[in-house]
């Protein structure tokens, strides 16, 4: 009786928002970790940048299967690793995400902030702003869900860039700035909007933004002065972009599955 | 409400078996004793019936609290429970409360299933179905979504309170008179349960499959009455 319902029911739930993480904890240190010790140097990489999981998982299995097809170094998922932050959310996009034959990283989304799922976020995949270096490239990864927090944190955390921007500049000569929502979008704190675009001027060879949240494809220059915003499409439209970054420049293809 | 007037039920042959031990022949009261009489009553009715105590069930890590069975054969329960959830990773404890209702439709005695239990001191309740609404307190959860949010932006759920369903079964014993302490009756449930989030992520996703949302619980109910 009891392995009958051990086999059918995942066992004793104490709460959703529990907080009680089964499986692999601190994922992003160690796969940023992984990413550094094999692409530090590496002259060209090939990034696929995924978004927005919610609860499409099928189609994000699909995606999955699909990166691993298409022979990329690494993968940065752009937020919204769940629908309503339950704990159980957490481990299926987690699941899913490591069926990937590369290593990853993941950023916070703002429905990734419901009940205590920043708590999850942060205990499965680590601090909300984090960085790493690959092919002489700085990937800074901010947390820009300011209205998750009622504007009252330092979201985006301007003291976090400009230490991104001034330490191991020996290690790297180009930035990308990786974000869930844009600036002028529904969670950026849209007051510092043009202190932001001020700021990344300190970011050393700022190529491009890449955000999610938006669940479409759009490319824009939202400042209108010639930085790119990239959007990351969500899984259920079953599209992403895998960014190719050479010594010269770097190129940006949609891909569809 | 139908649980008062069982214990209303229960109360009065008590009262009249009273009346008569004091030999009276005069069994009319006045008004202010049949008011008396019906206040005690209804505050009476308000004694629990039973205490429970179950663990997991989207309620906490351990829930305990009281209840009380009424209707027709007892197939009704309400229950009041406090649930603590540890810990663990998060910043702090938590506590949630639970507003539960279950329904048992069967009592089966075991004395019928099998000869060699002869007498009625066993039951099996086949099933029973449970609806209950769990809160959790916390600055982290929210009953609908606070003002900083746009119109409709998450609009679909709230953070603090989980609608939950669950079926089960029971075994009860009865505790021969002789024997009796504190309780007349324990039994012994399991649950198998969800709640409204993991049933939404579902219908989201058919790669969440009903396992994946089925939770287990176990726990023990004590009746007084």
């Amino acid at each position: 009786m009891s392995a009958l319902l051990q086999s059918s029911c995942s066992g004793f739930e104490a709460h959703p928002y529990d907080v009680n993480i089964k499986g692999a904890t601190g994922i992003n240190a160690r796969q940023t970790a992984a990413i550094e010790k094999a692409f530090a140097d590496k002259d060209e990489l090939r990034i696929a940048f995924i978004s927005d999981t919610h609860l499409w998982i099928g189609d994000a299995r699909d995606q999955v299967d699909d990166v691993n097809r298409r022979n990329v170094d690494f993968v940065v998922h752009c937020g919204d690793l769940t629908d309503t932050a339950t704990e159980k959310e957490f481990e299926w996009s987690r699941d899913v995400l490591m069926g990937l034959n590369c290593p990853f990283v993941a950023l916070i989304g703002n429905h990734d902030f419901l009940g205590t799922g920043n708590q999850t976020y942060e205990v499965m995949y680590g601090p909300c702003d984090f960085s790493f270096i690959a092919g002489r490239v700085k990937f800074i990864c901010l947390n820009t869900n300011a209205t998750e927090y009622d504007y009252l944190a330092a979201v985006p955390n301007f003291d976090f860039m400009e230490k991104q921007f001034t330490s191991d500049t020996d290690r790297f000569d180009r930035t990308i700035v990786v974000m869930h929502a844009a600036p002028y979008s529904d969670q950026f704190n849209n007051n510092v909007c043009k202190a932001f675009r001020r700021y990344l001027d300190f970011a050393p060879g700022l190529m491009c933004c890449i955000y999610g949240h938006d669940h479409n494809d759009t490319i824009s220059d939202i400042y209108g002065d010639g930085l790119m915003f990239y959007a990351i499409d969500c899984a259920k439209h079953r599209n992403y972009r895998i960014m190719t970054i050479t010594k010269e420049g770097y190129e940006l293809e949609q891909i569809h599955y | 409400m139908n649980w008062s007037r069982f214990i209303i039920s229960m109360v009065m042959p008590a009262c009249s078996l009273h009346v008569m031990a004091g030999g009276s022949l005069d069994t009319e009261q006045s008004k202010f004793e049949q008011r008396l009489e019906r206040r005690q009553n209804a505050w009476l009715s308000l004694i629990p019936t039973h205490f429970v105590i179950q663990n997991a069930g989207n309620m906490g890590t351990l829930s305990a609290g009281i209840g009380w069975s009424y209707g027709k054969g007892r197939k009704w329960e309400t229950e009041l429970l406090a649930g603590f959830i540890p810990r663990h990773d998060s910043s702090r404890p938590k506590v949630t409360t639970t507003l539960k209702g279950n329904f048992i439709p069967w009592k089966i005695d075991f004395s019928m299933i099998s000869a060699s239990i002869p007498d009625d001191r066993w039951k099996f309740e086949p099933l029973t179905a449970s609806l209950y609404i769990n809160t959790v307190y916390g600055h982290e959860f929210w009953k609908s979504q606070p003002g900083r949010y746009p119109d409709g932006y998450y609009d679909f759920m709230s953070t603090k309170f989980r609608l939950n369903i669950a079926l089960g079964e029971r075994i009860e014993l009865k505790i021969p008179e002789s024997k009796r302490r504190r309780h007349s009756r324990v039994a012994l449930f399991y649950e198998l349960s969800t709640c409204d989030l993991y049933v939404r992520s579902m219908f989201q996703s058919s790669s969440v499959k009903l396992k994946d949302i089925i939770g287990l619980s176990i726990g023990l109910k004590f009746h007084t009455l």
